[in-house]
């Protein structure tokens, strides 16, 4: 097939890809600085994609003009992120705090419970059926010409993502909190003896996983059009074998993570076919764990005795 | 919940006050439940209903969870993608009995084979993944499980498809003792899969408690504290794992090749995806890792609540006539999923060793953190 | 150790009693067993409310009997979907309790063939109101062994009032035809249904001369198919074909189809005829380019009794009945019917009743089983998508259609039927 369907096929999966790699960010993060795997996560994005819909619904966004369109999105992309981190940080102070000296996995099973109470929130929200998120972005091709179609949506999904992830990187890298996320994340038990507030330190880090996939709701509703209680899970799973994929807890890992499954994803339905692309990713992923124990990103951990 | 059996006997017969009952029964609980179980479908009718093929389900799950527990529970691995095995297993026992396929080598056969194979390609997926740690190796066993769902939905011509493969013929079918077509029978009544399900998980529990004590379960309890250490001491990790690998496959393949028989089909791929691993996951956890009478509460549970309680409960809110509009409100499907996690939620918060947890885990458990 | 002989008598008691609950003998009960939890929740909402007012219509009572009914559910709240366990325990609970006289159901065909060989044991009369694949009752359409292997008695007891998919594929692909389309891709959800359709309508493609380019499946977890669809443009097909339901992401895929900007027309099965499917895939997507069959009449063209249905079901539930809740309400009509006429609780009579039932005034029309237990009902209509509504297009008769379509089913159609499919693979 010809270049430019190779060219359309990594733009769609380019695009998929900063999708995933944003909801991966909530998982490596928390997982970075507890050693969770947040099961919940992506629930709690299904949570905030209902809120958006709601939202949008109560303030006839679908109707609105360009301008208000535009605003409303920022606002729903904020209203979203607050609800969402906020959500998390609750979640997190309620049923993970009194779990910290448990045994590693007994979190994990807290967090599939969340994740199940937040579906069961889904159910009732949304009703058994997907539900249509309305289209607020035209669908005219920005590119020009009619074999590549790159349209507003996809465009957002950019413009959101990128800076999105930029900013947490300069975060993590160059402020105080991010030093106290690193610290934390290394050795709590350290980072504590020299002043450092773990509980604050963890808490802003949920919010932050949490926000970011507040973010990643709306973008979603408004890319993917489709809402519906079971949607966190398939969401999950991609996003946090992306999270798996680049390096678990490394932040650049987990971009290239979800762009590496968005690009798979997308050249293995066009090339191989679409019956096909589940186990194309996952054979994939466990070629590259087998090469690369520690992920594309991530650091070899040396083993202490 | 280690059996003191040497002075059982004498303490039963000169003591018989309730105290003597309650503590053979704490000693020796997996006799009594043993004898409770093989009895409960001579006195409760309903086994021999529908309610039978649901408890056969949930032993056939228990067979399912202890062999997880030997990744996990005793070795210290994640595991996500057991449903693959258990689906692997259930598969072989089709491909290896139904009428489409020239093979049918009967229950007995087809049982040995698959269990066999199931533990052949664990150690495949185990030796190249082994050095792998923690959550890397959790997340290749989930990779695997769906790499293998997608693979039998869409290899048609061998495993059908959506559609499984079916029917795979009931044990002994075709073979007559004393008059009675013992296929026929298996394929009326119930309870002769919940007697040979109930006998398949004895033995499960039984070589379970002797790989505990074995040099072979201490090996893994070893790997799982402190795999250098353990190295240290001249255990071979690699093999001591790649074991565990094998034993975990081949168990659950057992379930599996169980499963397939008592439902007569292998099911659509589906049933052996993700949410399942997860399910019989969260069963081990919340009883007690590496703990057998936890591994099977765990099942009892959350199995239980799902394929016994829900919909039971849900038929009898109909007939009490509580809901004549059917809002989803007041239906227990309706809150399903949040008492589910509500339960999963609780039973950590306040026991995160697990229901009954193993003596020795829950020690190690809480000295690794303090 | 006293105790012992005692209680092996009370077992052997035991024994004799087990599983013999008496029967209530002014009692019938009819089950249906559905999916209640998960996405096809809505669907089989109207499905049951359909069998309630048949229920309530003759007044709780049939003959000397009173009519009770219960509604189990084949879903997990795990799964979100049917499960075989689920299916399997609610056809033995069925079977167990002796009241339990009809079994309306699945709405699954992959379920239908876990619960089939289980009730034929128990010879108890199954009426499904949705299952459409094939070999569920064809003998030589479906898979080598179908149907025998879901009747280990060699007796019938399935019957279903709801045309099978030997109709619907093949038609829909001669309206295709005729609508001058040259070239389609085809997609399924990978399921019974939705496959077994797809296949069928691909068959009919290659026989009448539409070029195929594509026919693939997809996961019906996944959430999006924008690589897909770009695939699909590339092609450039005249008409899609999705093989599948809405709880197979029909809506999505009609979504993603209109935003990668294929122009093609779109056409779905009866899986996706509820008004769900519209608003899932946002009613401008489809507007005048979808196109749906359906096995009979839609709600609004019904007339006679099926009418008179529709008007009390809006006066009830103030809105116009999904497409299957006119199926639920034929399918408990029927079972109730059988009962009627066989005038006994015996399981047997009443099967037989049911199968022997020739000419039925239901609300579906004028029509009857015949030997397979398979609806004379080969009507199907195409309806289009305006204005956010299914709007009714054209009735295909099959028995009208001539020759070409009448002999496909019965006749060489099924020889060498399986062949093209297997190539197509």
């Amino acid at each position: 097939m010809s270049a430019q369907f190779f060219l359309q096929q990594c733009l769609i999966g380019l695009t998929n890809g900063a999708l995933v790699a944003l909801v991966a960010l909530g998982y490596t993060m928390v997982y970075g600085i507890i050693g969770l795997i947040n099961f919940a996560h992506g629930d709690l994005i299904m949570l905030g994609a209902c809120l958006a819909l709601s939202l949008v619904t109560a303030f006839g966004l679908a109707t609105a003009g360009p301008t208000a369109t535009w605003v409303g999105i920022a606002v729903l992309i904020v209203a979203c992120g607050l609800f969402c981190g906020t959500l998390n940080v609750c979640v997190d102070r309620i049923v993970y705090k009194p779990l910290r000296n448990a045994p590693k996995l007994a979190p994990l099973v807290s967090a599939i419970g969340v994740s199940f109470i937040f579906m069961n929130i889904g159910l009732f929200w949304l009703g058994p059926s997907d539900r249509s998120f309305p289209e607020l972005l035209p669908s005219t091709n920005l590119l020009p010409g009619e074999g590549l179609q790159f349209t507003w949506k996809d465009l957002l999904v950019l413009v959101v993502v990128v800076p999105l992830m930029l900013g947490l990187s300069l975060l993590v890298q160059t402020t105080r909190l991010g030093r106290a996320m690193r610290a934390v994340s290394q050795d709590p038990t350290a980072a504590a003896l020299v002043g450092v507030d773990v509980d604050r330190v963890i808490a802003a880090t949920f919010f932050i996983g949490g926000a970011l996939g507040g973010a990643a709701s709306v973008i979603y509703g408004l890319y993917i059009n489709t809402i519906g209680f079971q949607m966190g899970f398939q969401n999950g799973l991609y996003a946090f074998t992306a999270a798996v994929l680049g390096g678990i807890g490394s932040i650049p890992g987990a971009v290239v993570g979800g762009l590496v499954i968005g690009l798979v994803r997308s050249l293995s339905s066009a090339y191989v076919g679409e019956r096909w692309t589940g186990a194309i990713v996952f054979a994939i992923l466990i070629v590259i764990l087998v090469f690369r124990p520690e992920g594309l990103l991530g650091r070899r951990t040396k083993e202490k005795v | 919940m280690t059996p003191a059996p040497s002075n059982l006997p004498s303490q039963n017969s000169t003591v018989l006050g309730w105290a003597g009952i309650r503590d053979f029964v704490r000693e020796r609980w997996d006799l009594v439940a043993l004898v409770v179980l093989a009895v409960a479908p001579l006195v409760v009718p309903a086994l021999g209903g529908a309610l039978g093929g649901q408890v056969t389900t949930l032993f056939i799950y228990c067979i399912l969870a202890l062999g997880l527990n030997v990744m996990v529970g005793y070795t210290g691995l994640v595991h996500l993608g057991i449903a693959a095995f258990f689906g692997i297993g259930a598969y072989l026992m089709a491909i290896l009995t139904v009428p489409m396929y020239p093979f049918q080598i009967g229950f007995l056969a087809a049982t040995i084979v698959s269990v066999l194979a199931t533990a052949g390609i664990g150690l495949a997926l185990g030796a190249p993944t082994l050095r792998l740690r923690g959550d890397y190796l959790a997340i290749v066993t989930l990779g695997f499980g769906e790499v293998v769902k997608v693979t039998l939905r869409n290899l048609e011509q061998i495993t059908g498809g959506m559609k499984g493969l079916n029917p795979v013929p009931p044990p002994g079918a075709g073979v007559k003792v004393g008059g009675l077509d013992l296929g026929l029978a298996f394929a009326i009544d119930p309870r002769w899969f919940y007697y040979l399900a109930l006998l398949a998980l004895a033995g499960v529990v039984v070589a379970m408690r002797r790989l505990e004590q074995s040099r072979l379960g201490r090996a893994w309890v070893a790997v799982r504290e402190d795999e250098l250490a353990a190295s240290a001491m001249g255990i071979s990790a690699t093999r001591v794992k790649l074991s565990a690998f094998a034993m975990s496959s081949a168990v659950a393949g057992l379930a599996g090749c169980l499963y397939a028989a008592s439902l007569s089909t292998t099911a659509d791929p589906n049933a052996y995806d993700f949410n399942r691993s997860i399910m019989v996951l969260c069963a081990v956890i919340l009883g007690g890792l590496g703990s057998i009478p936890g591994t099977i509460l765990g099942v009892a549970i959350l199995v239980g609540f799902d394929t016994v309680l829900a919909p039971w409960a849900d038929s009898w809110i109909q007939q009490m006539n509580i809901n004549p509009s059917g809002s989803s409100l007041l239906s227990f499907s309706g809150w399903r999923l949040a008492i589910f996690g509500l339960a999963l939620v609780l039973v950590m918060r306040y026991r995160p060793e697990g229901l009954v947890p193993s003596r020795r885990l829950a020690a190690e458990l809480h000295e690794d953190h303090s | 150790m006293a105790m012992k002989p005692r209680i092996s008598a009370i077992l052997l008691v035991s024994v004799f009693l087990a599983g013999c609950r008496p029967a209530d003998p002014t009692l019938v009960t009819i089950v249906s067993s559905l999916p209640r939890t998960g996405s096809a929740k809505q669907q089989s909402d109207t499905i049951v409310r359909g069998i309630r007012m048949a229920v309530e219509e003759v007044g709780g009572r049939v003959g000397p009997y009173r009519v009770e009914y219960l509604d189990l559910d084949d879903s997990t709240a795990a799964a979100g979907q049917w499960t075989s366990e689920a299916e399997a325990a609610n056809a033995r609970r069925a079977l167990q309790d002796p009241d339990v006289v009809a079994y309306i159901g699945t709405f699954n065909s992959g379920a239908a063939k876990v619960s089939m060989p289980i009730l034929n044991l128990g010879d108890l009369l199954m009426v499904s109101p949705a299952n459409t694949a094939v070999g569920l009752t064809k003998p030589g359409l479906g898979e080598p062994g179908e149907p025998g292997v879901y009747r280990p008695t060699g007796r019938l007891n399935y019957t279903r009032v709801v045309p099978a998919d030997d109709l619907q594929g093949p038609l829909s692909a001669d309206w295709a035809k005729r609508r001058g389309v040259k070239t389609v891709c085809i997609l399924d959800d990978n399921e019974v249904y939705g496959k077994g359709l797809a296949d069928l309508f691909d068959e009919r493609c290659r026989e009448i001369g539409i070029e195929v380019l594509d026919h693939d499946s997809i996961d019906a977890k996944a959430q999006e198919f924008k690589s897909l669809m770009a695939s699909v443009k590339a092609a450039k097909p005249d008409l899609v074909y999705f093989g599948g339901t809405t709880q197979s992401k029909g809506g999505q895929l009609a979504k993603d189809m209109a935003s990668a900007g294929i122009t093609a027309i779109l056409m779905v099965p009866d899986g996706c005829r509820e008004q769900v499917f519209i608003d899932s895939a946002g009613a401008a997507n489809l507007e005048g380019r979808c196109f749906v069959t359906f096995g009979g009449l839609p709600p609004e063209k019904l007339t006679g009794k099926g009418h008179t249905f529709v008007e009390r079901y809006r006066e009830k539930y103030h809105e116009l009945p999904e497409a299957y809740a006119v199926y639920g309400y034929e399918a408990a009509c029927v079972a109730l019917e059988a009962i009627r006429r066989a005038g006994t609780k015996d399981r047997r009579a009443i099967s037989d009743a049911a199968l022997a039932i020739r000419d039925f005034d239901g609300a579906l029309g004028h029509w009857g089983f015949d030997a397979n237990g398979d609806t004379t009902m080969r009507t199907l209509t195409v309806s289009v998508v305006k204005n956010g509504r299914f709007e009714f297009e054209e009735i295909l008769d099959a028995n009208a259609e001539g020759g070409e379509a009448d002999g496909q089913p019965t006749g060489a159609g099924a020889t060498d039927g399986a062949a093209p499919a297997e190539a197509a693979r």
